[in-house]
């Protein structure tokens, strides 16, 4: 049951600032894609750093619970294309779908219905596509600390690669905001 | 001139923003474990088979490592729901609109079209998110967190094949003023 709170809290808080830095708004999210506005991808990058330090902090003091996915060359990358071909397409993604379709977005809706019947047919399809797409390239649950050999190396590496990505983001992405856009 | 219009912005600045998530985000590992929300539709898809199929859902490998409605999976995606509805009536400035001007621009104003393409592009990254085993949340911002290769290589591929479809069905568009 307290699982229950700490998941609908968490959604509660991360929800929020989805919408407040405008994740959950296709339109400014295909502005993104079309590095017409780089608030949202620096966002994100510069949030996945300040985790990554945080994370490594909670961890020192043995707190929390990790879980690193596999990485499958064939499989993880397939999906990646199928799933930018349908993020750039619409401006949403699993999580912001739920958000705008709670901020009251319908388009958000059809998203989420369509997400419901992808997940259905892939369930009904896992058996069938594991062994053929992901089983034969599964590299295992690799991280950077394999990579480099020392976690607090791997860390500072993956920090200082995403910090530079926010930067370089801001440096590439054209910076024409103005009321008229939003 | 830009600075008056900066003032005009309703959302957050990204860094602040970017604090905040990452906040929520050690709260999430600190007190559950990685976040994730596609599996929260995986989770939504099982209450419903355990209720109308539940020889089916008890067959199938997919259902049997992800957690019915009754579980934080689910209620993190409750939440988030929940988190953008009081978002969305907290803010007078931020525009709630499902048919984005640059959409309107390059498709038209006709609402099934613009319905039946996010349909289709919500079973595309449901779809992909379930074979790679996670989303931009699931895989790329908490597997990256992680230092896992897989979430630095979904997120280097989704950001490029995002911004290479965009272009292909919106750059055209764009490219008229006044959505710039």
């Amino acid at each position: 049951m307290t699982n229950i709170w700490l998941g609908l809290f968490s959604g509660i808080a991360f929800g929020f600032v989805i919408q407040r830095i405008g994740a959950t708004d296709a339109h400014r999210m295909a502005r993104s894609h079309l590095m017409l506005d780089a608030d949202i991808p620096r966002f994100m990058v510069l949030a996945v750093a300040l985790s990554a330090v945080g994370l490594f902090g909670l961890q020192s003091v043995g707190v929390g619970r990790i879980l690193p996915l596999p990485t499958s060359i064939v499989a993880t990358g397939l999906a990646a294309v199928i799933f930018g071909i349908g993020w750039g397409l619409t401006g949403y993604c699993p999580g912001t779908t739920w958000a705008a379709a709670g901020e009251g977005r319908l388009d958000a809706v059809f998203a989420l219905l369509g997400g419901l019947a992808g997940a259905a047919l892939f369930a009904y399809l896992h058996e069938t596509l594991i062994p053929i797409l992901y089983d034969p390239t599964n590299a295992g649950r690799i991280t950077l600390t394999d990579l480099f050999g020392n976690q607090a190396v791997a860390v500072a590496v993956l920090a200082a690669g995403f910090s530079l990505c926010a930067w370089g983001i801001g440096k590439l992405w054209r910076h024409d905001n103005n009321e008229k856009n939003i | 001139m830009e600075y008056r219009n900066k003032q005009r912005i309703p959302y957050w600045n990204w860094v602040p923003a970017a604090f905040a998530l990452s906040g929520i985000i050690l709260f999430i590992f600190a007190t559950y474990g990685p976040p994730a929300s596609s599996s929260g539709f995986v989770s939504l898809l099982k209450g419903f088979f355990e209720w109308a199929a539940p020889d089916y859902v008890a067959a199938k490998a997919h259902y049997r490592f992800i957690p019915g409605p009754g579980s934080w999976i689910f209620a993190f995606v409750l939440g988030m729901a929940m988190g953008g509805f009081i978002a969305g009536r907290t803010s007078r400035d931020i525009p709630v609109r499902d048919m984005p001007p640059i959409w309107v621009k390059r498709f038209g104003a006709g609402r099934a079209k613009r319905y039946a393409a996010t349909f289709l592009g919500g079973f595309l990254i449901l779809f992909g998110s379930r074979l790679a085993g996670g989303c931009t949340l699931g895989l790329f911002i908490s597997g990256s967190t992680q230092l896992a290769i897989s979430g630095i290589y979904f997120g280097v591929v989704i950001f490029a094949v995002a911004m290479l479809t965009a272009r292909l069905i919106f750059g055209k568009a764009a490219e008229k003023e006044d959505i710039q």
